[in-house]
This record gives C-alpha cells, structure tokens and sequence, in this order.
C-alpha cells in the first residue's frame, strides 16, 4: 500500500512558517531580478492567477499586494529532512521525488491501516513540523499520486483498491503519467478526453494508435500500475533479513537470527559510516502475514549491542505466542553520517 | 613409541602446540598434537594447515616412534601434572601416560594421518637477534587489519630485507607501523625481498622464539611460498600471504613542516582521559598545538567537555587535528621511549610519530591518518 505525499505550497508554506507576519498573505517565492519567475506561489495568491514558472513581472500584475520573498535552501532541505524522517519512521520504504514530495509504502494488512498511518503522518508533519501535507493513498504509485493532487490543498484522499478504475475514469487523460501535451492532442483527435474512454479502447485501436507502448497506458488507466516504490534508502535505512528454509518458533533461534542480522546491519552501517535511530524488525508468519516492530533510541547509533537490544525488545512486542516464522529483518533508519570520518592512507 | 621426560617440559610443548590448534577444525587429526620420539628427542607438533609449530625437548627414548592426542585435552591435563617424570607410551590408537601413582588412556588417531611437515627445503636465509625480532613484532602487528573482508594482504605484516636492512611494516590502512633494524649478517647478492606474513604466525614467534639467541628466517619450499622461523628448541613454518603490499614508501610523507616533543605517559593519560568523553563520537579527539602548548579536547552531547593541556617543545606553525584516540594510544603504547616526536603537514594529511630518540639500532616510526570533522 503505497501513499503520495506532497508538502502544499512547500516554499511559501516555509517563509509563513517562519515569519508570522507573512502569514494568510498572497506571497511568491522567487529571485527578486527583472527575469525572474515564480517559484511557488502561497495558495493566498493563486487566486490571483499566479502560478509557479510565471515570469515574476507578470505575478506582481496579477497580484498587486504580492510579497516577494527569496528562497532559502538550507532551509527546505533542513524541513524536508524532517518530514523524510517522519515518512521513514513506520514505513518500509520511501521513494522521495523532491524536497516536497515522496512515495511512501506501508507494511499494512489492511487498505484502512494504511489510510491510518498517512493520517497519522500529516499529523506529524503538521503539530511536529508546522507544515501541511496533501497524501494519497492507493495500491498503486500513480492512482496515489493523482488522489494526492485531488486532495490538494491541505486533503487525504484514498482509493480502496478494486476502485481504481471507477475513480480514474472521469479525470482527464492528461492525469494520467506519461500523457503530455502530444498525446492528448492525438487522443482528442480520435475524441479521447478522459481515463476511462481510454481504458476501454480495444486492442486493435491502441495498437494503430501508440502502438505497443499504448497497452501500457491503457493499463495505467484501468488502474493497473506495478511499479514499485523504489526505496532511496541506500542512505535511508540499511536492513537486513533471512527467509528460513523452515518455519522457525524456536525463541531461541529467533533471538539467534537477530543477533546475527544486527551484527550484519551494524557492519554496514560502520563501513558507510552511518548511524540511525530507528531500530526495527521485520516478520513473516508461517501464514505470510507481515508485521513490523519498530523503537527509537536516543543517540544515532551503529552499535551492535544497542541494535541487538532494539530488535530483541521489538521480538517481545511483536507476540508470536509462538507462532512460526518464515522471514525475519532487521533495520536501523533515520540514519545520520557520523560526524567524523577516518581518513585512509591509501587515498 | 616410548619415552620419559620431565612433566614440566612436555606440559610447555604441548601448550604452545595447542595454541595453534583451530578449536573448530572439523578434522579432527588437526584438533591433535604429533608427538615423535627420535634418538634422545622428543618433538611436538600442533599446525592448522597455515601455521606450523615445532617444539624439541629432551627426554629419554626408549622406543622411536609417534602418536597423536587431542591437543586441549592433553594440555589440560599435563598442566596439572606435578613436577616430574613422567612416561608416555603410544600407540596408532592410544597414548598411555602414567606419572607417579597416576595412570591415563587417552584415545589417539594414527600419525599417519597427520599433515606432513612443508617442504624443508631451504631458500634464502637470513639470521637476527632473537629479542630484537620479538621486538619488532611486538612494534609492529598490532596495526595491521584485523577484518577479513579487507583480505589477507592487509591482515599481514611485511618483512623486507634489503642487504643489511631488515625492515617490518603492517598497516590496516588507517595507521601504518614501520621499524627497521640492522643485520648483524648482511644478505648479499639478493636485491630486496619481501615476504607478507601472516599476523598471527608473528604473534606465535615473538610468544615462543623470544628466549633463543638468533631466529634463523628461511624461506622454504621449491616455489618459496612458505617461510621458516627457527630458533633452539623451536621453529614454526607458515604460509605466506600471496598478493602485493601497498607501496608503504609512497604514502609516508618525506617532510613534515612541524613538529612537537612531548611526554609520551603523559600524553596517553590525557588521551585515554578525553577518550572517555570522546567514547560515542567515533573516538574524536582534537589536538590543537600553540604557543608551545598541546591542548586535547573531546566533546559529546551525552557526556560532556574534555580538556587537557601539556607543555610541548614545538616547532613550526600552529596546528589543530583530529584523531581517533585509540588509535593514538595505541600507536604511543608500542613506543618505547620516555618522549615522543609528532610531525604534522596539517589538519588532513598524516602524521608521523616516532621516539624522540632513537634506540641503538632501531628505527621505529609511526604514520596516523586524522579524521575528517
């Protein structure tokens, strides 16, 4: 279950943060030269018609009580990373696109947890950060991202799956990934104009239209779309875990497990000299059930003691009541580099 | 096979012997000791196929022969033997020790099985002073790696020898040992030669040939890939570590453009002190040098503020640099002199550490690369 966030107005949303007194006002984030364009535009000046990418000269004749602020880069990112941070901590994997917008895949079991813990995360993001986020959550990549802009701004919008169709097929074709401005045009030509009359082309006319290529878009707008929320988490998290040959119950043999996938994990994370804070386990019942226990420690850490300790208290909590397991993982994330790094000799 | 040899002799073979044994070899002859009666000798033998050891003590034989015992079992038990004689009579199946009114069996496996000795045919061979070797051992192994995943290259030490020159030098990549000394027999007509030796076989030499005279160094085998260490009673082969070792020479930089003199006891106290604060932060330290003055500081959110400070004789500009600290005090630990010289390029380049005067004969130099803050 995969969810589409998107900081609303992230550049202008951060200048009102930090200057109350920008607040409920029409602002564009922008350079100040004669050519400059618009950044971001606070959703007090859309009204206005002004819009990111507009020549700023055209914003301050739109909008005449504009304020123009500069953009500040460290900061956003210092913002973003916080926000990463609270994608990262409960899900499995984040895929940021920008410093405003990120996949987010939930290990949920259920459609209405993931739905959850999205709510839960725009919580975060709004008391902890300060900031306001639009999600979407969905079973696939782009319905979640297209349900995200429809909740915009300030909105969680959902699509149980089995309703992905049905909610695509009155939008526009333009919605969809991969339809730009030419490919509208040709499927205005042939009186296309929304997802759902394309998705009920036959195969015949998809094919003379786009020829191979068209089935995948026809598959993306029946609701169809496999790809998978590719985890940046080279620098994110390191994790690792064991599929058994056979189911283990043996607590024993669990606790075994994890002190070995720790001692792995805390190796690569002291080679790419990282430290997290996020210490969680994965596990895969003998029914293929998935849960996840996750903790926090105070101090980034790499230590393979405190990672064992971590992942053992998450077994506790995780109540197997003796149940067997197919797989089990380790993970630490929230990572931090380590303030320090051992020059090499050899270059 | 039969003899009889004191309990006190027999009881050190086989305890150094069964320091090499691998306690989780899955053959099992390699969990044994060889024990072979010749003449008026007895030898003890442990290897576990890389490092060989050979140990020869007195005794009286009775009937040549050997047999092979389970190595901890058997040094467990001559440990608690009285001082003595004692007499030991094998079989393919069975050794049979009786020492006083005491009498054991213990089960044996046929020598036959037992790995033969590598090739004692001698190559180049050059002789040094038992202790001087033991203590450029000591100077230097304990900087190479100790992570296998860095290969065996960097787990061994270099021994090179160059005419009169015997030089050792081990790195991890993060510090590098060098000590050099001279030999009383220079090697002729050889050019340099260069041997990685495993780490461990020189930790086995400096624990058991340090009390001979002179340790005979030969290289062995027709492909020479094998080294001999020989002393009186003892000698170990080991095989050698195939592959190149970095160009040591290249990284140590020629000239440091500063320098400062200080205490060295003084300087690893200050150390291990602000090493403690340091603890969760990578072991950082930072050395600021001025106005003759050496200032140690360490800082972490969870622990607190470090400061020392100590009188340096300084030279050249001022400098502030950063170390790990257990690699500092471990590099000052291996220094044997009452002052030491650190010389500096700056705050990312390496330093160099090394007696503020040099012991006859020894040259003995250190190079520690800073971390980056």
């Amino acid at each position: 279950m995969i969810a589409h966030f998107d900081l609303d107005a992230f550049y202008a949303a951060v200048a009102q943060l930090d200057d109350p007194s920008l607040r409920g006002r029409p602002i564009a984030v922008s350079g100040d030269h004669r050519r400059s364009v618009v950044l971001t535009a606070s959703y007090e000046a859309r009204p206005f018609g002004v819009r990111s990418a507009m020549p700023l000269y055209k914003a301050r004749q739109a909008c005449s009580e504009l304020v123009v602020v500069p953009p500040t880069f460290t900061r956003y990112r210092e913002l973003s990373r916080a926000c990463f941070a609270i994608f990262e901590s409960g899900s499995i994997a984040v895929e940021g696109l920008s410093l405003d917008e990120a996949f987010v895949e939930f290990d949920a079991e259920e459609f209405k947890e993931a739905v959850e813990y999205a709510r839960r995360m725009r919580e975060r993001i709004r008391t902890e950060i300060g900031l306001t986020a639009s999600a979407g959550v969905a079973m696939q990549k782009m319905v979640a991202k297209i349900a995200c802009d429809d909740g915009k701004p300030d909105g969680l919008k959902w699509v149980p799956p089995g309703t992905e169709a049905a909610y695509l097929a009155p939008l526009p074709v333009g919605r969809l990934w991969g339809v730009g401005p030419k490919t509208q045009q040709r499927l205005a030509a042939e009186r296309i104009e929304t997802i759902g009359q394309l998705a009920e082309l036959s195969d015949e006319r998809i094919l003379r239209l786009f020829g191979r290529w068209g089935r995948e878009l026809r598959e993306l707008a029946r609701g169809h779309d496999d790809r998978k929320v590719e985890s940046d988490r080279e620098t994110r998290s390191v994790s690792s875990e064991t599929t058994f040959e056979y189911d283990v119950a043996d607590p024993g043999d669990l606790r075994r497990t994890l002190h070995e996938l720790s001692a792995d994990v805390a190796q690569r994370l002291a080679a790419q000299q990282l430290r997290g804070t996020m210490i969680g386990i994965k596990i895969k019942r003998e029914d293929f059930t998935t849960v996840g226990r996750q903790t926090t420690v105070a101090e980034p850490t790499a230590d393979l003691e405190t990672i064992v300790a971590a992942a053992l208290l998450c077994l506790d909590r995780a109540d197997l009541e003796g149940r067997a397991v197919r797989l089990l993982g380790v993970r630490v994330a929230s990572l931090v580099e380590y303030p320090t790094s051992q020059l090499s000799i050899f270059g | 096979m039969k003899f009889t040899c004191s309990t006190k002799d027999i009881a050190a073979a086989v305890g150094a012997a069964s320091k090499i044994v691998n306690a989780h070899s899955t053959v099992p002859i390699l969990s044994n000791v060889l024990l072979t009666s010749t003449d008026d000798a007895i030898r003890v033998r442990a290897t576990d196929l890389e490092v060989t050891l050979e140990h020869v003590f007195p005794g009286e034989v009775s009937e040549p022969g050997s047999v092979t015992v389970p190595a901890r079992l058997f040094s467990g038990y001559l440990g608690n033997l009285p001082p003595g004689l004692m007499e030991l009579n094998g079989t393919p199946t069975r050794a049979t020790v009786k020492c006083e009114r005491s009498n054991y069996d213990f089960h044996a496996l046929p020598p036959d099985e037992y790995p033969p000795l590598p090739s004692t045919q001698k190559g180049t061979t050059f002789a040094i002073d038992a202790k001087r070797f033991r203590e450029g051992i000591n100077a230097t192994i304990f900087a190479a790696s100790g992570e296998e995943a860095r290969g065996a290259v960097l787990m061994g030490t270099l021994l090179e020898v160059a005419g009169d020159q015997f030089t050792m030098v081990a790195t991890d990549g993060y510090r590098l040992a060098k000590w050099q000394t001279t030999l009383s027999r220079p090697l002729e007509d050889e050019g340099t030669i260069k041997y990685i030796v495993p780490s461990r076989a020189l930790a086995e030499a400096a624990r058991n040939l340090g009390g001979a005279e002179t340790v005979e160094i030969s290289a062995l085998g027709p492909a020479g890939n094998q080294l001999a260490f020989a002393a009186q009673h003892t000698s170990i082969v080991v095989r050698l570590v195939d592959g190149q070792y970095p160009n040591y020479g290249q990284v140590i930089p020629a000239q440091f453009d500063r320098s400062v003199t200080v205490n060295t006891s003084a300087l690893i106290a200050g150390l291990r002190r602000a090493e403690l604060v340091a603890g969760d932060r990578a072991s950082m330290v930072k050395i600021s040098v001025a106005n003759q003055q050496l200032i140690i500081t360490a800082n972490s959110d969870t622990t607190g503020n470090a400061y020392e400070e100590l009188e340096v004789e300084q030279t050249g500009d001022d400098l502030t640099i950063a170390f790990n600290a257990r690699y500092l005090v471990e590099i000052l630990n291996h220094v044997d002199a009452p002052q030491i010289k650190m010389e500096f390029l700056g705050p990312l380049s390496p330093a160099a550490i090394r007696p503020s005067d040099e012991s006859e004969g020894v040259r003995q130099m250190y190079v520690l690369m800073p971390l980056r803050q």
